[in-house]
């Protein structure tokens, strides 16, 4: 009898054992792929918000000694070269290079002021830098004049003092003529010592001004506008000049940098070598700073080149993120893949039951035990390797990187089965027609197990303990933190052992009360329910730990769900937050109250104010506390009720914030001086401003010339466009809105993966808990139909016997299903600080929402309903079998 | 039959000379059952479960020579079955001896059992579902223990064809068990049980499922295969149509040979049974029951030597007569 044989004859079985392995196999193969796909997303995203400055690396100099100058952009490229070399080959994967590349080399001044000019119209406080760029004829074109020159000497009419004086060429961006006033033909003379003139021959602009290059080089594009002193701003622009002037441009007069652009390819950084490309980036810098050429030629042994990027914080940044999410998701996975093994094992031993009266001849007739063991272990492979392998490849329609877990996990799914199916042959055939009765006689447990098992509950129990006390370790090394992953294996099997241990006893209390009874079905149902049956381990160790996760992952769910909501909330303030950094007039607000779907609108007035006598920054907020209150009733957001106190004019009744509470009466400068009397207590205001130590929240109409800025909207289906459009405001207005907000939180890589992950999950182990049923009724269902058949011929009706198999089945799915149910709820507290909402959240979870019981409820209930509507549907298929023919078979 | 006898040889010896005593004394006597094809001495089997002991078999003796057609029969409960066991090496006996063809069933390996099972013995059981794989064929099916002997699936199929022509099958070859009747599973049974050749058949109730004509069709190949092929047959049987057509039945009662009925053809055709008590090597003796009941023997019994027999008496009873045992 071959294998073949075995599966077509059992092929149920075979087909059970095979969707199952598929499923796992791919489940295991393709979650991981999913989960790291998203980590990179995130990643990607992270350094698309970061500026090219922040995301490359850069090595500077800045010269101060003659031999430090480079002359010759040939010069540049032997260092560019040398910095290339020296890039760690994990740095080395993730930098661009070569022709084509945003790698680039410059040499710019600092801070060069303007000290006259040669003509009318010199304007004070301005800085013109001069600078190269290694690619300035690839990125600029000009389009007025000519385009930069050598340099030349020149000397000045005006000041004579000054004698010969180098002069560079340069060209401006017309943004920067115009603002600085400085058109083609301007002649400046630029720093107070050491002038050299320059001479602006051209305007430029950038071929793609959206290049990340410029990024790096912004100081040539636009004007930068800095506060120079308390009444006057100070304007600074580089100007770009050609290769043929850097022989003149020495660091001893005034401040040079020179840089070495190194820039990083986004798209070849991912999760995996996030921490190698740290670890380079640390030891790049050193091997940088230590790379002198001219090494022992001058007095200073510091070289002065250094190796600056923004990456290695952003990627440490993001592991650390990454690490939170990873361990709640590493908590999923692991609960399923446990569940999804222990169904397939499940199912191997229904398969290895339905087989054993074959193999049992086969072994009687001198079948020998590896050959017996053999067949039945290969019907069980065929089953099992081929549905595996299938779920394997599947995976890969799911996209995302391959990880090491992606290709053992089904492997070893299979393994673990096909071992499961050898081990129990081996066992069951060991010696031929072993009988197994063991049913008959109760276990007796030993004092050995008892102590193990006390050992295993106290060290779950110990464990939570300290997680809770200690929370999630800190270091970024490591992955994901492993006690927190066996805090909760501990406390499933401490449960199942609770339980497997503890399930007869309440039921034989049942039973002693049933037995006073008159009725016999519930005292014989509940009599079966109460043996303690080793055959039960098995099935309460897959339903448990199989509710226990997804009701954790509803759990979780809900609560991500309301953290989300929350931070959205926070974001937009009301439904909808109109912010403009002009004045909104009144006819703005009526048009912006006319808008479609717009109920109320409420004006806020919010800037940085001067509190008291020192001029400390704060935040002042002027809004109608009271209408604000209405438009945010039923959502997280609170606002305090306004201040009561009514004070003589000009006194204003405030609401400041605990800080500014003490000292009675002071001034703010908003505009114009208010006094405010402190009137109230307020702690922040989420949906308005993020300061929570220097706020002062006074009424709007309180404060008459205050310029309304913001208009917090309430209202469905409002348009942001619309809101935008309606107030016709000369700058555009920011508008956010909460289905905005919370569409852009939920959508981020990671929140909807955990999403994904978590619905994922909890629908999977719903259905391996069904599974889990179906085949536990299996199993047993033989047996139960000879003792249901025997009890027939006793007088047991159709509909008792029904009622007894319910009877028998339920009380212990039924316990199992409230166990798992106060196991999910306790996890998330279990686990307390471990689990951390915020990289999904999209802002600070809190963490203390109310718990929502329906789902987990509906899973647990659920579950009990089907496994009761399934021992029905069993009775009434064994019903039709003739009573004679199940007693003869059963014999 | 109201009396048991103990076998002896009629009249008294002729008296013997100095010469012919020592001789006798010189020659070592053949030890027990060793020309016998079937050997059990004292045979205990002790069933242990969790704080439960059960002696199904408690010192049983049996000797069955080779060739010969032998059934045991017995009240439920009383070890039939697991002395089948034993003797079909599915199960290891807990003391004692059990020979069967040459073979020590207490002393074999793990190997020397499959072997044993594979070579020596065939066995049928009662539940025709049982001895059958519902889903292959009858050929198959007596092929199985061929090809899992490793001599190869031509040869199975040889012997199977072989097989079921003598048992009166051939034209269930092709079928599967859910489509022969009980009978003609029973037959293929047996075709199974003699597929490798063995030295002894085992059968366990196998007409137990069966009506009387059906019967006769299954127990007919029984004795065929035992006389045509000299195989050694013991069958367990409650069947009264099967225990009397063998030429000896031996009774089991609590785990221990009790009885032994011999049946040989009378001088006019028909057949007589003579059923005795069975004597162990130590000279124990069960009673029937029956008999102990109606004289209310309990604990003790006096017994007399007479010239050609032993009587036996209640305690205290010693001047009723008519009521000794006749030897």
């Amino acid at each position: 009898m071959s294998a073949l044989t075995l599966v077509k004859v059992h092929r149920g079985v075979a087909a059970v054992l095979a969707v199952l392995a598929l499923s796992a196999g791919l489940l295991v193969s393709a979650m991981p792929r999913a989960m790291q796909a998203a980590y990179d997303r995130a990643l990607r995203q992270d350094l698309d918000a970061a500026s090219a400055q922040a995301a490359d690396i850069v090595v500077t100099r800045r010269p101060q000694l003659a031999e430090h100058t480079l002359t010759t952009p040939a010069a540049f490229a032997e260092l560019d070269e040398r910095w290339q070399g020296l890039l760690p080959p994990a740095l080395r994967e993730v930098t661009e290079h070569g022709p084509g590349s945003r790698a680039h080399y410059s040499a710019k001044t600092e801070e060069t002021p303007v000290a006259a000019r040669i003509g009318p119209g010199f304007q004070a406080y301005q800085f013109v830098n001069v600078g190269w760029l290694s690619d300035a004829e690839r990125k600029v074109r000009y389009v007025e004049g000519a385009p930069p020159g050598p340099a030349g000497r020149v000397r000045v009419p005006a000041r004579p003092e000054l004698g010969e004086i180098p002069r560079f060429d340069i060209a401006l961006t017309r943004e920067a003529a115009e603002r600085m006033d400085l058109p083609v033909g301007t002649m400046l003379l630029l720093g107070h010592s050491g002038t050299i003139a320059a001479r602006v021959t051209a305007l430029f602009e950038p071929v793609d001004p959206a290049d990340r290059y410029w990024q790096h080089n912004g100081d040539l594009l636009h004007v930068s506008v800095r506060r120079g002193g308390p009444d006057h701003d100070e304007f600074h622009i580089t100007g770009l000049t050609s290769a043929a002037t850097l022989s003149r441009l020495t660091g001893e007069e005034r401040q040079l940098i020179y840089r070495w652009v190194l820039p990083v390819r986004g798209e070849d950084l991912t999760a995996r070598n996030a921490r190698d490309v740290i670890e380079a980036m640390a030891a790049y810098s050193d091997s940088v700073r230590v790379a002198d050429p001219g090494a022992g030629k001058g007095f200073i042994a510091q070289t002065g080149f250094q190796a600056d990027t923004g990456l290695g914080n952003l990627l440490t940044g993001f592991l650390g993120r990454q690490r939170t999410a990873e361990t709640l998701l590493a908590l999923l996975l692991g609960g399923l893949t446990v569940v999804a093994l222990g169904v397939i094992l499940l199912a191997v031993r229904l398969a290895e039951e339905r087989t054993h009266a074959a193999l049992a001849l086969m072994r009687a007739r001198g079948g020998s035990l590896a050959r017996v063991t053999a067949t039945g272990t290969a019907m069980v492979a065929l089953a099992v390797v081929p549905a595996a392998a299938l779920g394997y490849a599947a995976a890969y329609l799911v996209p995302g990187p391959v990880t090491a877990l992606a290709h053992a996990g089904p492997a070893l799914l299979a393994l673990a089965a096909v071992a499961f199916a050898a081990v129990r042959l081996a066992l069951a055939h060991r010696g031929p027609l072993r009988e197994r009765r063991d049913d008959m006689v109760a276990q007796r447990p030993s004092p050995r197990r008892i102590t193990l098992e006390i050992v295993v509950v106290g060290l779950a129990l110990g464990g939570a303990y300290l997680l809770r006390n200690r929370g999630l370790t800190t270091s970024a090394e490591g992955g994901a933190d492993v006690f927190l992953l066996l805090v909760p294996v501990g406390l499933t099997v401490a449960s199942a052992l609770v339980l497997i241990r503890c399930y007869p006893y309440p039921l034989r209390l049942v039973v002693r009360l049933l037995d006073r009874g008159r009725r016999a079905v519930p005292f014989l149902g509940f009599t079966l329910a109460a043996r303690a049956r080793a055959s039960a381990a098995l099935p309460v160790l897959i339903l448990l730990p199989a509710l226990a996760v997804s009701v954790f992952a509803a759990v979780i769910a809900d609560g991500l769900d309301a953290a989300q909501r929350e931070s959205a909330w926070r974001r937009a303030g009301a439904d909808a937050k109109l912010e403009s950094t002009v004045t909104i007039p009144q006819d703005a607000i009526e048009r912006v109250r006319r808008v479609p779907g717009v109920r109320a609108v409420v004006p806020v007035a919010k800037d940085v104010v001067a509190i008291g006598l020192g001029g400390r920054p704060g935040v002042g907020v002027a809004l109608d506390l009271a209408e604000y209150r209405k438009i945010i009733a039923g959502t997280p957001l609170s606002a305090p009720p306004p201040p009561t106190a009514a004070p003589a004019a000009p006194k204003v009744a405030a609401l400041v914030s605990p800080e500014l509470s003490n000292g009675g009466e002071f001034a703010i400068t908003w505009r114009n001086r208010i006094d405010v009397v402190p009137s109230g207590i307020v702690r922040g205001l989420p949906g308005i401003t993020a300061e929570t130590d220097r706020l002062v929240v006074v009424p709007l109409a309180a404060a008459g010339s205050i310029a309304v800025n913001t208009l917090l909207i309430q209202g469905t289906g409002v348009d942001p466009a619309a809101l935008a459009a309606a107030a016709r405001l000369p700058v555009k207005p920011l508008v956010a809105t909460f289905d905005g907000e919370l569409a852009e939180i939920a959508d981020a890589p990671l929140a909807a993966t955990v999403s994904r992950t978590l619905l994922v999950v909890t629908l999977a182990l719903g259905a391996y808990a069904l599974v889990a049923v179906v085949l536990v009724l299996a199993a047993g269902g033989a047996q139960r139909g000879a003792a249901l058949a025997l009890l027939r011929t006793l007088g047991l009706s159709e509909r008792q016997a029904r009622g007894m198999t319910v009877l028998e089945v339920t009380p212990m799915i039924a316990l199992t299903a409230l166990a798992g149910l106060g196991l999910g709820l306790a996890l998330p507290y279990a686990l307390g600080p471990g689990i951390d909402l915020s990289p999904y959240a999209g802002g600070p979870a809190t963490g203390d929402h109310p718990l929502d019981l329906v789902t987990p409820s509906l899973l647990a209930g659920g579950l009990t309903a089907v496994a009761v509507l399934g021992v029905f549907t069993h009775t009434a298929v064994t019903r039709r079998r003739a009573l004679g023919h199940v007693l003869r078979v059963g014999e | 039959m109201d009396r048991s006898e103990t076998a002896s040889t009629p009249g008294a010896p002729p008296p013997a000379t100095l010469s012919d005593l020592e001789e006798r004394a010189s020659r070592r006597g053949p030890a027990f059952g060793e020309s016998a094809h079937i050997l059990c001495d004292n045979l205990v089997r002790i069933y242990k479960t969790e704080g439960v002991e059960v002696v199904a078999l408690q010192g049983l003796d049996l000797l069955i020579d080779k060739g010969e057609l032998v059934a045991i029969v017995g009240a439920s409960g009383s070890g039939k079955s697991t002395l089948l066991n034993v003797l079909s090496g599915l199960d290891v006996p807990t003391a004692g001896v059990a020979r069967v063809a040459g073979v020590d069933l207490l002393s074999m390996t793990a190997k020397d059992r499959l072997r044993y099972r594979r070579e020596t013995v065939g066995f049928i059981w009662q539940q025709t579902a049982r001895n059958l794989l519902p889903y292959l064929t009858a050929a198959e099916n007596v092929a199985l223990p061929v090809r899992l002997a490793g001599r190869g699936a031509k040869a199975g199929r040889a012997r199977a064809a072989e097989l079921l022509d003598l048992l009166g099958v051939a034209y269930c070859a092709g079928r599967r068990p859910g489509e022969m009747s009980g009978g003609e599973q029973q037959r293929v049974a047996i075709a199974v049980a003699l597929a490798n050749g063995p030295e002894v058949i085992l059968a366990d109730e196998p007409t137990g499922e069966l009506d009387t004509d059906t019967s006769e069709d299954v127990f007919a190949p029984l004795r065929t295969a035992n006389r045509e092929l000299g195989v050694t047959a013991v069958i367990v049987t409650h069947d009264d149509l099967v225990s009397e057509q063998v030429d000896r039945t031996v009774g089991i009662r609590d785990g221990r040979t009790s009885s032994e009925t011999l049946r040989r053809e009378s001088e006019d055709g028909g057949i007589i049974a003579q059923e005795y008590a069975v004597l162990d090597r130590v000279g124990r003796l069960q009673l029937p029951r029956d008999f102990m009941n109606a004289l209310k023997m309990e604990r003790r019994v006096r017994l007399e030597l007479e010239r050609d027999h032993i009587g036996v008496w209640p305690e205290e009873t010693r001047d009723t007569e008519g009521t000794d045992s006749d030897a």
